[in-house]
Parts: C-alpha cells; structure tokens; sequence
C-alpha cells in the first residue's frame, strides 16, 4: 500500500493557544486572515484533503466563524479536558483511521525559503522514505526549554535527514548532551522540532497504552514519539524553511514580517522596516 | 637493552625478558642507563598513545631520581641551569627538559642535573595526567554545555514551577536532599584513582557501601550524614549557608562566586558551579549574577542554599566532603529540571552525570580524590569496576579505560539480608582522631603503577584477588572470613605498595584490640587512603557491645600517649551505621513543613534576634516565626530549647581569657622571652628598618661559588684521621647535640606534633621515632668507641615536657650514656606580620606556580591573609590562639647559648672535662653521624666550627656555601638579592656542624648537677 497522506490534524487547544489562530495577517499575496487560514491554504495547496481541528471546549464556533470558506474540508474534534498535547493528538484518532496523517500546530506558520511550501516538503519526504518524518530546525541550546528535541544518527548518503533514536521534551542541556547530539551541527544546537511532523496511526497505539497505563494524566507527545522511535522507522527532517511561532514574545510581529518578505509585498515590507529604523536612530542622542 | 625498556614501556614483555623496569635498571651500567634515558626521551615524544607517552615519563624520572644516581662519583662536579629551573617553576616542564639536556649535553651529565631532571619529569607526569583528567571531565557529554555557557542569553535553565513560591505569606517549598557517605570494605591497592582506572580497568575494583551515621553515646539512630536544601528567596543574590561550619554569605556578583578561598563557603559555591546552575563558561564574563538568576526564577528572585555536615569529623576516610559536594551538585540539578523526577532516588545515569560533575567540583576547588568517593550518590553496596573505553567514547584512543566506572548495585543474591545485617553486627566503625592529608600517598600509589615496580605489583594483583574474595563472603555471609581478608589486606598488599598506609598508633590499635577482645577479635580494615582516621575493627557480633566500649577507652588512651607524636585533630569516636538502601534522596517540603533543620536556625536565630526588630527583613521574621512555632512549640523540645539559649547566650569566657592570658605571660617568662628585644624589634619592623625586603644583601654584593680549598673534601676516609677521631671517642671528647625544639614537620604535613617523637617510619619491623633513631646511631658509635657518648637533645616550650616524659616512659630506650635536655631559655612573642612581608614573600621571591585552579585558591587565600594582617594590625602581639601556638622558638643558633644559659653545658663539662667536640645536627638529619674520619679532620683543622656541606641537588634550595665580596660564607637563599645566584652554587649546608669547645677552666665550676633529663625540667 503506497504511503500517501491526504488527512491533517491540526491542535488548536492548547490554554495559550485559543485565539492565536485567529489573528489577522496580511498573506504573501496581501490578502489578510487569520493566521489558521494561511496554515490551511497551505496544507490543502500540497495536497491534503482532509483536515482534522482539535480544539478546546467552546470554541468550536468562534473557529467556525472564521473558517466557513472551508467547511466542507473542516472536520471540528473537541478536546473535552486540557490533558496534554498528546492527549489532544489522540482525540484525532478515529477522525484519522488507519492511515498515516500530517500533524501540525496552531500557532507556527512555515516560511519555505524555496518555491515548494515547507508542508509539501515534508509530505514528499515521508512518501519518498515510506516512514514517520518530523520536522526539525537546529536550536541553540538556550531554547531547548520551548521544544522536544530529536537525537540520532544521520541517514547515509541523504542530506539533512536523521533517523530518530531518541525524542526528549524540552530537555536540559545536559540531557541533550547525552542523547540528542547529531553529526554535522555547529556546537551547542540540537534538532528541535519544527511544528509539523508526518506520523504512522501506531502513534495512536502508543499514545492509547499511555493514557491506559497512567489514567487521567497529563499524556505527552513527546514521550509517544520517543516509543514510536523505538517501534519504527522514524526519521527528522531539516526543511528548506523556517518556522515562526506566534506564542513567542513578538510572534505575531516576527510571523508578519516573515510572511511580507517572502511575498509579493517584500519591497514594501523592507521600505517600512528602514523608515522605522530610521525613526528610531533619530531618537537616539548622537554618540560622542 | 632500550628495545627490552620501550617493549616494558608499552607493556609487552617478551618471554625469557626482564618482566620489571627495575630489574633492567638495575642491571645496567651508567652507559647503558644514559642510552636509555635517550631511547625513552626520543619514543616519549613520538609516541601517539597518551599513556605510553606518560609511562615512558616516569620511566625517566626514576632512572634519574633513582638509577643513575649512584653511579655518580662522590666528587661528580655538575650545575643546574637556572633558566631550566625557572621554566619548571612556571610549570613549563617540557622547557625545562629541553634546556637541562642541552646543558647535559654542552657540559656532561651529573647528580645535580639528573635531580633537575627528575623533578622536571615529575612535575610533567602529573601536569600531564591530570591535564588529560581534567579534560576528560569537561567532555564527558552533559558537562560541555557549561563550558560554553558565557552571556545570560545562552542561558537554558529555569528551575522547576514546584520550586517557585506560592504568593502571599506562604513559606517558599524548600527541595530537602540527603546523602549517605562510602565506605570501602577494598579499594584493590587504591585502584579508584583516575590514573590507575583510565591506564587498567581490569584492576580497577572497588567494593564500597552506602551508609548512615550516628555517633555511639550521642545519637539515638543513624542517618545521612550530609544534607542541603535549597529554596527560593526574594532577593537576587545567592544566599550560600553552611550549617557545620558557621559560615553564610550574600553572594551577589560573578567575581565573588568564582572566588573559592574567600570564605568557608569553597564547596558550596563549586557545587553551584558544576552543577550548571552558574556555567563555568561565565566566569571572568562581566555579567551580572542577578541576570543569570533572573531568567533562572524570575526577576529580583535568588536562591538560598544550604548545606550539613552532621557531626562527622574531617579525616573519616568516608569521602564526606566529596558526598557532600554530590549531595549539593543532585540537589541543585534536580531544582533546574536536570534530572527526571523533583524527589526521590535518582535514575542511574543522572547518578552518573552527579559523579562526574563532582570531579568536576572537586578540580574547581582545587582538590580531588578517587572515582569511588561519590559512592553516596548510590544506595546500598556496591561494586565500582573500571570500563574499557569504547568507540565514540572521549576516552577511546587516549586512554584505555573511561573516567568514569560502572557501579554495580549488589541485590540480594549478591548480598543477602542476613549478610547485611551480619556485616553491620561485626563490624565497629571508628575516627581514631588522626587527620592526615591522604594527597602524597596517591601521588605515590600513582607512581609505583606506572613504573610496574615488581613487589608492588604482585601486591596489587593479590589486592585483587583478595577483592574477589570479599565479594564471594558477601554472596556466601562469611562474614568471619571476611574480616580475615580486609586484616591480610591491610598487613599484606596495603603495606608493601604504601607503607605509610599504617603508622605506629593504628598497629598498636590493632595489636592491644587483638589482646583485650581475644576470640572475640575478627580483624580489621582500614577505610580510604590511609588508617589512623576512619578504620573499622571486626569483632564477634555477640560481643559488640563490650567490644565497642573496650575499643572507645583504648583509642582514648592510646591518642593521650601518642598525641606528642602524630597529628590528632580530635578525641576517638565510635559511629554506629547501617547500610543506606536508597542512595540519595530528596524531598520536597511545602506549607508547614518548609523549614530548614534546627541546626540552621540555631546558627541563624543569634544573629537575626540580636538585629534591630526594625530592620530585620519580612523573610527573616518569618522564618523565625514558623521556627518558633514549629520547634520551640513542639512538646518534646527541650535540648533545642537549651541549645538555643546557648546560642543566644554563649557561656562567658572571661575567667577562661584571662587564664590563658596569665598563662601566656608565664610561658614568655619562662622562657626567657625578652620584652625590650621583643619591643625594639617590632619598632625596627614596622619602621621598615628590618623585614624580609632588608634580609637581603644589595644588589651589587658579589655572589661567587667557592674555590679550591674553601671546602675540605671528604670523599673518602682517610686512615689517619680515623684513627684520630675514633681515639677522640673512645677518650669520650664527643658529645651529641639535636636540635628538637620544633613542632610543625614536613613529616606531619605541618601538624603540631613534636618532631623528634614522631614515628616516621617502620625500621627493623616497627615505627621508630626520630629521638630513638639518633639514640641508635649514638649507642653503635659509643659501642665501636668502647665508650658512651653523650647525647643532649635540645627543647622548647612545645616540646621539653613531651621529650621528657617520651623517654622516661620508655627508658630512654636502654640508653646507657648521659642523656640530657638542653631547655630552651630563648622565646619570642609572634607578630602579625607586615603587608610589605607578606607581599615580597608571595610577590618578590620566585614560587612554583601550580595548576590553574589551584593557582586561583592560593591567589585568594592570599588576598584574604592580607586583609587579615592589615584589619589585625601589621607588627601587633598575635595572642588569637591558644598561649603555646603564640610563642615561637627563636633560631637554631640560640640553641647553643641556651646549653650556656640554662646550665646543661657546665654540668657536662664538670662530669666530663675530657670534653672537646659537639657534633650538632637537626633532629631529621638522618644521615647526621660521628663518623670518626670526620671528626678526627675537624680535631686536626683545629677551627672553632667545621660545616658539613653536601654538594646541590635541585631539592637542595634554600642558600649555600658561597664567597660574598670575596669572603666565604653561608648564605640564606632568601638573602640573595638574585635568585639565580644560588645556582652557582656547588655546596649546600647541612647544618651538621662540628663545634671545638674552648678548654675549661676548672675552678670556674658551681655544684654539679644530676644527669638526667629529669633532673634538666624547667623550673
């Protein structure tokens, strides 16, 4: 049976999470929506058919509201209780089925920094590689505390991608020392993830075990991920792209500027950053 | 024959070859002693393997230290280049190489410069070993981060959410941690060293337990005997408090956190350091501490950190501080996430990571010892064995095995219950009361296992065997048995690899024990380095509580006879332990139970109830509030309470001071202390008119080496004089003087004990002190004589009575000649000393500069004796201490005013006015001797004085024969206005001296007096 995906889930209940994705920005093209509208446009554009919205109870019709042009796509699964990420993955799983499936967060949009989007990248890889595949991006290790992180060894032959042995959730820098160094990054930066991963339905197994082994919980992703390592051929893939995470301190701000750069309003964008620039060199009294 | 050594040096032995480096050496010829000193100085620096690199380095050092020696001519002639001293000084070791074999080259071998050379290799061995250790440890994946951690930026942990305080008035939680300390039943030949384990891992073996304490008479249970906290406060410094040493500092800035020998707080503040919580990467950065606290737990917040020590004394072989530091650095690393669980036991790698960055700890504050000694860290007994380093390793192609071992916890068929039960029921752990540093003996221990010394190693192999042998009682509970093999261990490989494992007070433990417990003595074992601290006897369980009794009043009694001696620090104690199943623990106290122990409060309470109530801050009052109503409200509470008041009103010692200070006063006119001496000399000193600075001679003063006939050869005897000499002794015209006024020694590591009755080493099958070492040498002279030799030992206020009462108890060890005590009758009063002394002593006069971090101790250690002596008052009376530690003797040359002062001289030439010579020499001279050929030399020079001078070797510093503007004279190396000059020196003094004693005149002669050294007590 070929590997192809055509179903995603997207989680959207996280507490910080709830109205991030509704934010207004202005698009490569200059259009403006919400923020979970571009995500969709861009999943729907590689190829996904289906696309699965976890959200937290009550929200349902504010993201209804929003996200109307794509009812027809839209299928809304409601996380009844905040009992972690995975958890919220797991809700997915009879939306899934039996198939592999694109999860991908709420609150990152994807700057590809080549013609193919960062999603069709990733769908691509998983199908040339028949497995898992999660994207990574190399983090200092400052950051490690926002992010799991992936170790392993890299694939021969196949630039930029790493078989996964190890997945820790936002590690300290001596545990990643430990266990997540990868051959070829620059000292101090590990593989974090990027947001957007391509997984196997033996995720919901392990996550079903999980929340069966320890009830009522807090169920993580990270440590599924860690056992679906040891279960499968699991890979990490370093995108031709960047993610910019809309929770951060100036997110939405950074999310916005990186989408104006890399479309059709890219001129405009840099004549408004250099008049701003400018504006505040003006305030600042002359150095002696 | 250098083929045979390079085949040793890489550890393959052909058969049908000499299998040992001594035995090649030993066979060989001066030439082929030299060829081999080039073969292994060519193969040393080609060699890629780190550790035929370093063998091949030893190998040098002990052919020159020890091997080529003695094919030296007596009257070798031979230089040390002093270029090639200062590059050993500046740890430039393989600059001093190079230049010592040029000048080997340019002007011939000699004695000197091979001692130069040796010294040379040695410092490069272990600059070498601990280098690669070192580096080793900031590799070890985990610790790298750290290193490279320098801008708050970077910066990646935060503490855990548990951790951060509620909000209003509720206590912050405090994370409690509790460490049991180790204790090793067989370290195989001291194999946990990291150059032993990371050279040989097959050998490296370490069977240690896990354990808690209570003193025997003072605790009702056992315990951990280490324990920290650590809580959130709302001030952004680093509140670092040590419970058992008193001690507690804001620390506010980098600067101070870095800086280890400031305060008492040296292991406090390492443990924030190898524990990440402050990266090592941000030292010297100029960022402020209260950034990195910052993004750590929040703005304006900090961290009080708290360790404890219960009650065990330093010296317990029980590897406390080290259990200590892990107990801080797990603690500090479960509060900033970077162990899996908040509290409880630890996973085995996060034990792992805690024991290497305990080394790293270590290394910061300038100490270290065996990979054994966090053993704490894990629960129960276990075996510590060295591993094979494997591809991807750091170690892998460096060295042969990992830094760190594998631990493996023993589970009940390893060691049953019962076993368990029955090992504690056996055995009586004691501290002896001696604390000695255990540093020389590794170095030692080190040395001999590179170099494979053949006696030595066989013991090691058999350490290893008897290794095997303990783990088969433990899975067998012959319990019995094993105590035989921890007894056969200590008098069996112990002793032939380190002798001075054992000493004098540990045998004649051991020796007594064995006769007062009878059958119910199993044996003994000693702990860590060396005995005389933490030693534990094995004794017939049914007879435990007699036996631990019987074994507290016998240590207390032999201490009493033997603390002239040997460097005891405390009386003997008795602990009970149990085996600690969990390793160390944590947990995590919230809402009422977030307190510190009582301990911490009585050591806080004082000082914040003596504070104006006004300006006592919030957190204070109410931690006092919560401790008030949590301890002193408790109904059972009645020793804090007391303990409290006791604190708050310490008892008055007033009539104590003035005891001691009236005792002081006797001692100085006792003594024949000189007040106006004593008062014109602090005017001069601080004047500027006298002082180290005005010791030396000017700078145009010519310093030459001596010419021919400024020193009268004495390389062999000649017939004559001998004959002269021994008719001199036979007439009885010789008297023996020893200098035995001083305390501190070399051979105590500087502990006060009377030099002259330390037991130094084992000579003919037991420990023989110095005084009876010379009475010897007297009683063989005398014999040979055919008469007796007079012998006077010259004391002190330190030592006279110790002397006294040494020989008297032991009959002045069958002495049949006069022996006398010449007591001192010249004292003087200590002063601070001057900023300007201290600083041409650290700063003008060269010193070996030690390894980094060591530097960095001596450095601040420096700074804060400076503020000492400034704050104190330079040239001031120093009277901080006990009355005896306040006086010093004055010089060796008022020794011999004092034998006319005090009377002790007339008396001898009344009984003996046949008396001509006195041979004088320093109570460790070992070689000092009456030899007749020399005395019979210096009776026919007819000079007052005869020097015994010995040509320089490298160890030799300290001045030397010299021609000062043309007149001859020995001169202190500190009066040398040039350093250099000293090593155009041929001769060193000895101090040996030969004295003509002007011919009496007999009417002169008050009463005699009796010969005895009882008769010479002071009055």
């Amino acid at each position: 049976m070929p590997f192809r995906v055509t179903k995603a889930l997207i989680t959207a209940a996280g507490p910080s999470q709830r109205r991030l994705p509704l934010q207004t920005l202005t698009d490569r093209d200059g259009a403006q929506q919400p923020a979970l509208a571009i995500i969709l446009d861009e999943l729907l554009a590689a190829g996904i058919e289906q696309v699965g919205l976890v959200h937290a109870q009550g929200d349902r019709a504010a993201y209804e509201a929003v996200l109307a042009p794509y009812a027809g796509k839209l299928t809304f699964i409601e996380q009844a209780a905040p009992l972690g990420y995975g958890h919220a993955v797991l809700c997915g799983r009879e939306f899934v089925g039996r198939q592999p499936f694109l999860l991908q967060v709420s609150d990152h949009l994807y700057v590809s920094a080549s013609a193919k989007s960062c999603t069709c990248q990733l769908l691509d890889l998983a199908e040339a590689e028949d497995c898992a595949v999660s994207a990574v991006q190399p983090t200092h290790e400052g950051q490690l505390q926002y992010y799991g992180t992936v170790g392993g060894t890299l694939v021969p032959g196949r630039r930029g991608l790493t078989a996964i042995e190890h997945v820790l959730e936002k590690p300290t820098p001596t545990l990643a020392e430990q266990h997540c160094l990868v051959p070829g990054l620059r000292a101090g930066y590990y593989l974090c993830f990027f947001g957007m991963h391509v997984l196997t339905p033996a995720l919901f197994e392990l996550l079903a075990a999980e929340q069966q082994a320890n009830p009522g919980a807090k169920l993580g992703l990270s440590p599924a991920l860690n056992a679906l390592a040891a279960h499968e051929k699991y890979l990490a893939a370093v995108l031709d792209g960047r993610r910019a995470n809309l929770e951060a301190t100036f997110g939405l701000l950074r999310a916005q500027i990186a989408l104006g750069l890399s479309g059709s309003s890219r001129s405009d964008i840099l004549a408004l950053l250099a008049e701003e620039l400018a504006l505040a060199a003006e305030k600042q009294p002359a150095r002696s | 024959m250098e083929q045979r050594l390079l085949s040793l040096v890489e550890g393959q032995t052909p058969a049908g070859e000499p299998q040992y480096f001594e035995q090649l050496c030993r066979a060989a010829s001066r030439a082929e002693l030299e060829a081999m000193t080039a073969a292994l100085e060519q193969f040393r620096r080609a060699t890629p393997n780190f550790y035929h690199r370093v063998r091949a380095i030893f190998f040098l050092e002990a052919i020159h230290r020890y091997f080529l020696p003695p094919h030296y001519a007596a009257d070798n002639a031979g230089s040390i280049p002093f270029e090639g001293h200062q590059h050993a000084l500046e740890r430039r070791f393989e600059e001093a190489i190079d230049t010592f074999l040029r000048h080997q080259r340019e002007h011939g071998a000699s004695d000197a410069l091979s001692s130069a050379l040796a010294a040379a290799y040695h410092g490069l061995e272990f600059k070498t070993l601990a280098t690669q250790v070192q580096k080793t440890v900031r590799t070890v994946r985990g610790n790298q981060w750290m290193f490279r951690t320098g801008h708050p930026l970077d910066y990646p942990l935060r503490l855990r959410a548990e951790l951060l305080p509620p909000g209003g008035d509720a206590p912050a939680p405090i994370l409690f941690e509790e460490t049991p300390v180790r204790m090793d039943l067989s370290h195989a030949g001291w194999s946990d060293i990291f150059f032993l384990g990371m050279d040989y891992p097959e050998g490296a073996k370490v069977l240690n337990l896990s354990i808690d304490l209570g003193v025997f008479g003072r605790d009702q249970s056992t315990r951990p005997p280490v324990c920290a906290f650590l809580r959130v406060i709302d001030e952004p410094v680093l509140r670092l408090v040590s419970v058992d040493l008193g001690a507690s500092a804001d620390v506010a800035s980098l600067a101070d956190l870095f800086d280890f020998a400031k305060d008492y707080l040296g292991l406090l503040k390492a443990a924030v350091i190898a524990s990440g919580v402050v990266p090592s990467g941000l030292e010297g950065s100029g960022h402020d501490l209260a950034e990195i606290l910052a993004r750590l737990a929040g703005p304006g917040r900090g961290l009080e950190i708290v360790s404890q020590v219960r009650d065990i004394p330093k010296g317990s072989r029980l590897a406390v501080s080290t259990n200590l530091l892990g107990c801080l650095i797990a603690l500090l690393m479960r509060a900033t996430g970077q162990t899996g669980a908040l509290t409880g036991e630890l996973s085995e790698p996060e034990r792992r990571t805690v024991a290497s960055r305990a080394i790293l700890g270590e290394w910061l504050g300038g100490s270290g010892g065996g990979w054994q000694d966090s053993g704490g860290v894990w629960p129960g007994i276990k075996m510590i064995e060295g591993e094979l380093a494997q591809p991807g390793d750091v170690e892998h192609g460096v060295s042969r095995g990992r830094l760190l071992p594998r631990h493996r916890v023993f589970d009940e068929a390893a060691a049953s219950a019962a076993t368990r039960q029955a090992l504690q029921d056996s055995l009586i752990l004691v501290h002896g009361g001696m604390s000695q540093n255990v540093g020389p003996i590794l170095e030692m221990v080190t040395e001999k296992y590179l170099l494979k010394l053949e006696r030595e190693w066989h013991a090691r192999l058999e350490a290893g065997e008897i290794l095997r042998g303990i783990v088969e009682c433990l899975k067998t509970g012959d319990i019995a048995r094993l105590a035989e093999l921890t007894t056969r261990n200590f008098f069996g490989p112990i002793q032939t690899i380190i002798p001075w494992a054992s000493n004098a007070y540990t045998e004649r433990l051991i020796a007594e024990a064995r006769q007062l417990l009878g059958p119910a003595f199993r044996g003994f074992v000693m702990l860590g380095g060396m005995s005389g601290g933490g030693m534990g006897f094995w004794v017939d369980p049914a007879e435990k509580p007699r036996a631990r009794e019987l074994l507290l009043d016998l240590m207390r009694r032999t201490k009493r006879e033997l603390q002239h001696a040997l460097p005891f620090a405390m009386d003997p104690v008795v602990y009970d332990f149990s085996i600690n199943p969990r390793g160390t623990h944590a947990q995590l106290l919230t809402g009422d139970r977030a307190l510190f122990s009582p301990e911490y409060y009585l050591y806080r309470v004082p000082a914040w109830v003596r504070q104006d109530p006004r300006t006592l801050p919030d957190a204070a009052r109410r931690d006092l509030e919560r401790f008030l109503a949590r301890h002193l409200g408790a109904a059972n509470n009645s020793g804090l309470s007391t303990a409290l008041l006791h604190r708050l009103f310490p008892p008055s010692t007033a009539g104590g001071s003035q005891r001691a200070g009236q005792s002081l006063r006797e001692l100085l006119d006792e003594n024949g202390f000189d007040p106006l001496q004593h008062e014109q000399i602090r005017a001069d000193l601080l004047a500027g008119r006298i002082g180290m600075p005005q010791n030396r001679l000017p700078v145009s003063a010519t310093v030459e080496d001596v010419r021919p006939g400024d020193v009268v050869p004495l390389y062999s005897a000649d017939a004559a004089d001998a004959a002269r000499g021994a008719e001199l002794l036979r007439s009885g015209a010789v008297a023996v003087v020893t200098l035995a006024a001083g305390a501190g020694s070399r051979w105590t590591q500087g502990a006060g004990t009377v030099k002259a009755l330390h037991p130094f080493a084992k000579l003919g099958g037991r420990h023989r002190s110095f005084l009876e070492v010379h009475l010897a040498k007297s009683r063989r002279a005398g014999r040979a004589a055919g008469c007796e030799v007079p012998h006077l030992f010259t004391t002190s206020h330190l030592t006279h009575e110790p002397i006294r009462a040494f020989l008297e108890k032991h009959r002045n060890f069958g002495y049949t000649g006069p022996l006398l005590l010449s007591p001192g009758r010249s004292i003087g009063l200590r002063m601070i000393p001057t900023a300007r002394d201290l600083r041409f002593q650290w700063e003008e006069t060269a010193h070996q500069v030690l390894d980094v971090q060591q530097e960095k101790m001596r450095q601040s250690l420096r700074k804060a004796l400076l503020d000492w002596a400034v704050k104190t008052g330079e040239g001031r009376d120093y009277t901080d201490n006990l009355p005896l530690q306040c006086l010093h003797p004055v010089g060796h040359w008022f020794e011999i005013a004092n034998l006319l002062r005090n009377g002790v001289l007339r008396d001898l030439l009344r009984d003996r006015p046949q008396l001509k010579h006195l041979l004088l020499h320093n109570i460790d001279t070992l070689g000092a001797d009456l030899d007749p050929a020399v005395l019979g030399r210096h009776d026919r020079e007819a000079r007052p004085l005869a020097i015994e001078v010995i040509r320089r070797r490298l160890e030799d510093r300290g001045g030397g024969l010299a021609r000062v503007g043309g007149q001859l004279r020995l001169v202190e190396g500190m009066a040398l206005a040039r350093e250099e000059d000293e090593f155009k020196l041929t001769f060193y003094n000895t101090l040996t001296c030969w004295i003509a004693i002007d011919p009496p005149t007999p009417t002169a002669w008050p009463p005699p007096c009796a010969r005895s050294p009882r008769a010479c007590r002071r009055t």
